[in-house]
């Protein structure tokens, strides 16, 4: 969607385990939902 | 990441700005996520950092990951933090861009607005405000930003691809959105998309 929208150069971080220890803990894990760090640029 | 909401969009802010309230009232209260600087030394930010911020600054923090990972923010850079909460990253950018930079922090709810205002004013930054909007309609002008950051926030938004574009509309030619937000690597029921509380925990 990032591209649909314009952006260009997109990065994206290693998975961060953002349940872990969290009482949101099990549903993540059903799902393996992760946290991630995005960057994208704006054209010139 | 898809545009489309099998929910009701103003029941889903309505949910959201529930639980952000008691986020931003209770921070010490359980919820699915982790709060404060746990969820912060979790997420890999800068803990000296964090370590030098008053509680009331941090311990309502709610983020899914780090803003700051991919790309540290420059000296003088004028941010908008899109869903900025209580103002922890809003605080963290104010760090990054000193004196001669500027952030505008964008919420909906009014709780997590009047504490992110105080705690600024505590602070005495004179160059960090909190503003009232949504990530589709952001009160920011046209080019404003060197860069926008989110966190977490993007995922709750009923319409990604309006904030998405908003977002676009507030930078300037070149600037940066850096953001955090969740993924799921399994897909999800339909009928799970639709119980509310998986997009707010």
């Amino acid at each position: 969607m990032l591209d649909e929208i314009g952006f260009v150069d997109v990065r994206i971080g290693e998975p961060v385990d953002t349940f872990g220890g969290s009482e949101g803990e099990e549903r993540a894990r059903a799902y393996e939902v992760f946290g991630y760090s995005f960057l994208a640029r704006n054209p010139d | 990441m898809t545009g489309a909401v099998p929910v009701d969009a103003e029941q889903l802010r309505e949910q959201v700005q529930h639980k952000y309230r008691a986020v931003a009232t209770a921070p010490k209260a359980t919820y699915h996520f982790h709060t404060g600087r746990v969820a912060a030394a979790r997420l890999g930010y800068d803990m000296a950092l964090v370590d030098s911020l008053p509680e009331r600054a941090v311990e309502s923090f709610a983020g899914v990951g780090n803003p700051f990972e991919l790309r540290a923010l420059e000296s003088g850079e004028r941010i908008v933090d899109a869903g900025s909460g209580a103002g922890f990253d809003s605080f963290v950018a104010a760090r990054q861009v000193g004196s001669n930079g500027a952030v505008v922090g964008v919420d909906m709810t009014p709780e997590m607005l009047d504490k992110s205002s105080a705690t600024a004013d505590i602070l005495g930054l004179q160059n960090v405000e909190f503003r009232k909007g949504l990530l589709e309609a952001l009160p920011v002008e046209d080019g404003w930003a060197d860069v926008v950051i989110s966190n977490g926030v993007i995922n709750l938004c009923p319409d990604k691809r309006a904030a998405l574009s908003e977002i676009r509309r507030v930078l300037r030619p070149g600037g940066y959105l850096q953001f955090a937000d969740i993924a799921n690597g399994k897909p999800v029921p339909p009928e799970a998309l639709r119980d509310i509380d998986l997009w707010t925990g």
